[in-house]
């Protein structure tokens, strides 16, 4: 645009671009691990060194409708995928790699000890990407319902950790974290 | 925050280095390629490379001089560091962390880059750490650790620095204290003899008697009139104090630079004025009030009962860990319950408010029904706790006291035995009772005060954490008062609001007194920052302005700002009357100058027009303004005091074309011979521009008038065109007419 006068058909297709929701399958994706352990990705006769993979539903559909997008600041959308599960096994794994890489919220599998000292609360938990310690704000926001039993807790230092179901933890557990609930 | 951490024994001559000198950066990384939690694991960078450190072995490592860019890029709660190596120019993840260490790795890549750009500065973060590094704690905002500092003599000497001016007061407090203790001790005395001596003795006369109740009468008298005393000059001394730090923390808050307010959350500050003072103040007229009496009181109480019987005393203090421990079982409890009846209490309050300042939301979508649903449920969890904690109060507070009593049971039980033995006499058994009582609940209300003594240290070290700051921008030694022309420079330029973030860099820019220069981007690309520098609110990271070819920072920050006029996008108007939200700038302007200044800024007709003209109270709670006319106000205060300088961000966006215009018009013929910067999306506003600013990517792209922009056709021809078809292509347009 900053080369040519300026055109109102190009503004028409960029918005065109903008609107288009555009799937992204296997016949016309081809996904590439790089050496640098990210991925690139060939659709529509363009290359992409570099993609961003992020989950439109990372709560409620984690598996479904991931967007697959450019990685500079104003990042635009190439495509949608719709099922991860309707991927090739290699591809999948490529990209599960890449939401690994991005998102990460351990999952609480046991709550050793919780200390509540002068408005903050100490954890020192299970989880099911090793043992870890957090601090909390006591008064604040920061355990928050996702449904009736499923909670996300967010440490001082916006970490978060799920506790999938609270009723499946045991009733000691429960009455350590009954403050928070 | 720590960039450079002491590194475990072992790892620097696994590194191969000789000393710790040589590191640039070394910080700890959480998490494995695979996501798992790890310790361990470090990256270091000294001069010349980048290493990753983990299980006790180089994992990789990169040379400086081999690498294109370093970047720490953001995820959800964690973060990785990749680099780009020349050879390949493709992005290759190094290490990966969690969101404790986000920061801390955005430093380091900007560290980084420096060293590849061939400096060799050193990055530092003035970011505080969250959790003290020494104990695990959190730190309440502040940079020192209220735990660790207590070890040092910092903090102490902090509270003794605060009570220093109270001198005379505290000695006042202190006999009181002593009085009121006295006559504490003395009643059950008092109360021994009239039942030895009188009332069990065959010689007791009714005269006696009567002496003997007036003089505990007395007693009981002075104890309150002495009590009340002491309460009355605690709370006074306690509102002084807090009064005297308020005002102290407010004054010094307003020294300090932007940065350091825009770095803490709004309330923060808030609190720390208000909530931090008012419990020092609190910690005065409570616990401190009661100190030294119950010290007293128990100390002499514990020694008279070890003399008068040793071995009753003895299994009374048996008791002591009970009533303690009844006594923090009881009050974490009810901790627990207030917390969760508070809990429920805030998601009313937040439900409440959602719906009542969305209703229009709510009616216009047909919603009421489910709302009320949502905030019935709500309700009733509310009741739910409140009633089950009234419950909870009912039933264990007779149970508590009647727990606390067994161990007076029991003295009664062996010192009534003593009686029949005719070892102690009636009054003696009585004292000795009184005093266990007195020591219980003593004891119990000490194991109160870590607790207090913790609130005081943790808002004492947060005022004086405020308190010990350098003010960032102050005026130094050889700042000087200066006439300014309006000779604005900008020399090699580089500024972020984090150091790691820089929003403008190498910016180089000269601008002649009395020129009108438009500021033009997309947003978010620096302009309002450049703003910001020229009202020096922030120190420039790199580089140097000058005005009139006189450094800013030599300029005398109060003089200086008294010369420039500013009208912000966001117009803020204090609560007060027009008239004095106008004459803010100058609080002796005269009316002549104020009406002029409001004619110009095309306010004067509707302050005419509102119900009381130029006394009608605005601000928050005030009469209701337009934009626009919030707008026109900004404008009249920014020029009453014909300032040398103009700054114009976004100052006619809130307004209608044809006040535009006359604004326009009006800012003209004011603006001659001043120095205007003007920021402007609508760009017809800028078409007066002696020159036209172009920012892009934290840079200056263009820099120009508009015709000779227009003929370069880049980013700036780009805009124009853009806004032109927008409009609808109207050819008589100023815009068109120049292209």
């Amino acid at each position: 645009m900053e080369e040519k006068e300026f055109d109102l058909e190009q503004m028409e297709k960029e918005t065109e671009e903008m609107l288009r929701i555009n799937m992204l399958t296997p016949e016309n994706a081809k996904f590439t691990r790089t050496a640098g352990g990210f991925v690139s990705l060939e659709t529509g006769g363009e290359k992409y060194p570099r993609v961003q993979v992020v989950r439109m539903f990372p709560f409620t559909d984690p598996g479904h409708f991931i967007s697959i997008r450019t990685t500079e600041e104003r990042s635009k959308e190439i495509g949608i995928i719709e099922d991860m599960s309707s991927l090739d096994a290699d591809t999948r794994k490529m990209l599960e790699e890449q939401l690994n890489l991005r998102y990460f919220t351990p999952v609480i599998t046991k709550i050793i000890n919780v200390k509540d000292e002068y408005g903050y609360a100490y954890f020192d938990v299970m989880t099911d990407r090793g043992e870890c310690r957090f601090t909390i704000h006591m008064g604040g926001s920061d355990v928050v319902h996702l449904t009736e039993t499923r909670i996300i807790i967010s440490d001082l230092d916006e970490n978060r950790f799920e506790i999938p179901d609270v009723t499946k933890l045991s009733a000691t557990e429960r009455k350590k974290i009954d403050l928070f609930l | 925050m720590i960039l450079k951490n002491e590194l475990p024994a072992g790892i620097l001559s696994a590194l191969g280095l000789t000393t710790n000198d040589e590191i640039y950066y070394s910080v700890p990384y959480d998490i494995t390629a695979s996501g798992l939690y790890q310790k361990d694991a470090w990256l270091v960078v000294t001069k010349d490379r980048l290493v990753a450190y983990e299980n006790g072995a180089v994992k990789k490592e990169y040379d400086i001089c081999g690498l294109l860019d370093v970047k720490s890029e953001n995820g959800v709660s964690c973060g990785v560091l990749y680099v780009v190596p020349k050879v390949t120019g493709e992005a290759e993840v190094v290490v990966r962390f969690s969101a404790h260490h986000l920061a801390r790795f955005a430093y380091v890549a900007r560290g980084c880059r420096l060293l590849i750009s061939g400096s060799d500065e050193r990055v530092k973060s003035e970011e505080y750490e969250k959790i003290c590094p020494k104990c695990g704690r959190a730190l309440p905002g502040t940079r020192e650790c209220p735990h660790c500092a207590k070890k040092q003599k910092g903090l102490s000497s902090e509270i003794i620095d605060l009570a220093r001016p109270y001198k005379l007061q505290f000695a006042g407090i202190l006999v009181l204290m002593l009085l009121s203790s006295l006559v504490t001790i003395l009643h059950p005395e008092v109360q021994k003899y009239l039942v030895d001596n009188i009332l069990t003795d065959p010689n007791g006369t009714f005269g006696a008697a009567g002496l003997c109740l007036i003089l505990m009468f007395a007693i009981s008298m002075a104890s309150a009139v002495i009590n009340v005393l002491k309460n009355y000059s605690c709370s006074k001394l306690g509102t002084i104090v807090s009064t005297d730090l308020r005002q102290k923390l407010y004054g010094k808050i307003q020294t300090l630079s932007l940065s350091f307010i825009d770095e803490r959350k709004p309330g923060d500050l808030m609190n720390r004025v208000l909530r931090d003072t008012m419990r020092v103040s609190d910690f005065m007229a409570g616990p401190f009030c009661n100190l030294f009496t119950v010290l007293i009181i128990l100390i002499s109480v514990v020694v008279y009962m070890l003399v008068l019987d040793w071995k009753l005393a003895l299994l009374s203090f048996v008791f002591i860990p009970v009533s303690i421990g009844i006594a923090v079982f009881f009050r974490h409890n009810i901790h627990r319950r207030f917390h969760m009846q508070r809990k429920k209490e805030d998601k009313i309050n937040s439900n409440l408010r959602d719906v009542l300042s969305g209703m229009s939301v709510v009616k216009s979508y047909g919603k009421e029904y489910d709302e009320s649903v949502r905030f019935n449920e709500a309700a009733d969890s509310y009741a739910l706790t409140q009633r089950r904690n009234e419950t909870f109060f009912a039933i264990l507070f007779p149970i508590m006291q009647f727990l606390m009593g067994v161990g007076v049971y029991m003295i009664t039980f062996f010192g009534g035995k003593s009686i029949l033995h005719g070892e102690k006499t009636i009054g003696e058994l009585m004292q000795f009772v009184s005093y266990t009582t007195m020591m219980y609940s003593y004891f119990g209300w000490l194991s109160n005060l870590p607790r207090h003594l913790m609130n005081l240290v943790t808002s004492v070290e947060r005022i004086s954490d405020v308190m010990n700051q350098e003010p960032r921008i102050a005026d130094s030694a050889k700042a000087v008062k200066h006439r300014v022309q309006g000779d604005v420079e900008f020399k090699d330029v580089t500024f972020g609001y984090k150091t790691y973030e820089p929003v403008l860099e190498h910016v180089d820019l000269k601008v002649r007194q009395g020129e009108m220069i438009g500021l033009v981007g997309a947003s978010g690309t620096g302009k309002s920052t450049m703003i910001n520098l020229i009202m020096h609110l922030y120190d420039v990271n790199d580089g140097e302005i000058l005005i009139d070819g006189i450094n800013i920072k030599d300029i005398k920050t109060a003089d200086y700002h008294s010369q420039i006029g500013v009208v912000l996008q966001e117009t803020f108007l204090f609560s007060g009357t027009i008239l004095n939200n106008i004459k803010f700038a100058k609080r002796d302007a005269t009316v002549e100058e104020v009406i002029r200044a409001a004619k110009m800024a095309n306010a004067h007709d509707f302050i005419l027009k509102t119900p009381d003209g130029y006394n009608t109270y605005v601000g928050e709670k005030g009469h209701n303004l337009s934009g626009g006319e919030r707008q026109r106000i900004a404008i009249a205060r920014a020029i009453l005091n014909d300032p040398r300088i103009l700054i114009l961000d976004e100052a006619t966006a809130s307004l209608d074309t044809e006040s535009e215009y006359l604004i326009q018009t009006a800012l003209q013929r004011l603006t001659d011979g001043k120095t205007t910067f003007a920021i402007a999306h609508r760009l017809s506003t800028l078409k007066n521009a002696d020159r036209l600013v172009v920012i892009d990517g934290h840079r200056i792209a263009e820099v120009g008038t508009h015709n000779e922009l227009m003929e370069k056709k880049g980013i700036y021809y780009g805009l124009v065109t853009a806004q032109l078809e927008m409009q609808g292509t109207k050819t008589d347009d100023t815009e068109a007419r120049d292209a």
